[in-house]
């Protein structure tokens, strides 16, 4: 779980969700994270204005202990999870995923953006999580802030215009 | 990072300052004298907090990435800082620093073949100290957040443990601290490899 935070002004709290962390928030707070092949997880409530967000690494833990956040089979589940601990019922969630290039333009090693996409997008499903939005694949980094209490999703592509879903 | 963690980063200490010394060297050579490489940390970071530790962060960079083609997993990766990346790519090429936002191919070239040169004098020096025949791929140019670059470099490590080993190598001209890096990420493989070739050239010294 993210436990860095920066607040940017007296009520907006922007957490950093770093390499197979997860974190959750209410209408208060803002995620950001950059992400390569890795792809982030996003689910909202759009009524409650709560949110989760994971920064999935792996497309599968295969029964590995860890970061759930790490692995797209846990970090769902885990981001359910922490979404009930705040008050916020599974019943109303979407999701927004974004990420998962082949960086160095899919010419480097162990590429795995395509299957961390597929991953994510069956456990989605079998949760059966509705997704609102996505920016996927593609060859280069992005750079995501999410805000809950508007659930917009803001992508910056370096040399593109920043997109928001 | 518990003692043992500790003991094992640091037994590769002596391995891979040699390495950058050797780099250091070719990078001389390449510059004409001008630029130096020392080697800064070698450290094992958790996952979750290597790119906030490294000090770089969301920060959009010039790097030169090239892999191992004989252990899959292992990246090294030479970052540079816009500026001081366009002064050397003009002093290479002979011509006036550029300030149009978009690289030409004459400057991408000039970077790429300063991490071909010193990848391949880094790599080289691994291999005649450890006997581990590592071969560098073609290096490849981009500008890209160096966060999203680092984790596609820590896929392998990512996949048996929360921690990721990375070397950082810093740079000098004449003296000054530049804001360029050598970042050397060896796969699980390959730092076993390192770590059992150390262990048994120390076990041998013993002995004699």
């Amino acid at each position: 779980m993210a436990i860095s935070a920066s607040t940017s002004s007296s009520t907006v709290k922007t957490i950093h969700v770093g390499m197979g962390q997860t974190a959750v928030g209410d209408k208060d707070t803002v995620f950001t994270s950059v992400l390569g092949s890795c792809v982030g997880v996003i689910l909202w409530h759009p009524r409650l204005a709560m949110g989760a967000m994971a920064h999935v690494v792996l497309p599968a833990s295969h029964g590995q202990n860890g970061q759930p956040g790490k692995f797209a089979d846990t970090a769902i589940p885990q981001l359910i999870h922490q979404l009930a601990d705040i008050g916020c019922p599974r019943a109303g969630l979407v999701a927004k995923i974004a990420g998962g290039a082949c960086m160095f333009k899919g010419g480097g090693p162990l590429q795995i953006g395509d299957d961390n996409i597929a991953v994510v997008r069956t456990i989605l499903h079998q949760h059966g999580i509705p997704l609102a939005a996505d920016d996927l694949g593609g060859t280069s980094g992005r750079k995501v802030t999410f805000e809950c209490a508007t659930g917009r999703l803001t992508v910056e592509i370096a040399g593109q215009r920043s997109r928001v879903l | 990072m518990c003692p043992t963690t500790i003991n094992r980063v640091e037994v590769l200490r002596p391995l891979f300052a040699a390495a950058t010394h050797e780099a250091s060297a070719a990078m001389c050579r390449w510059t004409d004298g001008v630029i130096s490489l020392t080697l800064d940390d070698i450290c094992e970071l958790p996952l979750d907090q290597v790119t906030a530790e490294l000090g770089f962060s969301d920060d959009l960079l010039t790097m030169v990435v090239l892999g191992i083609e004989s252990e899959p997993g292992t990246v090294l990766i030479l970052t540079f800082d816009d500026d001081n990346a366009r002064q050397l790519a003009a002093t290479l090429t002979r011509r006036e620093r550029r300030t149009d936002p978009e690289w030409d191919e004459l400057e991408m070239s000039a970077l790429t073949e300063t991490g071909n040169i010193l990848g391949c004098a880094y790599v080289n020096a691994l291999t005649r100290l450890t006997g581990q025949i590592l071969i560098p791929s073609p290096p490849y140019f981009l500008r890209d957040y160096f966060a999203s670059v680092l984790e596609q470099a820590l896929v392998e490590q990512a996949m048996s443990s929360d921690t990721a080993l990375i070397c950082r190598t810093g740079f000098h001209r004449e003296g000054e601290n530049l804001n360029w890096h050598v970042l050397f990420v060896p796969s699980r493989s390959l730092r076993e490899k390192l770590e059992r070739n150390v262990a048994s050239s120390s076990h041998q010294r013993t002995r004699k």
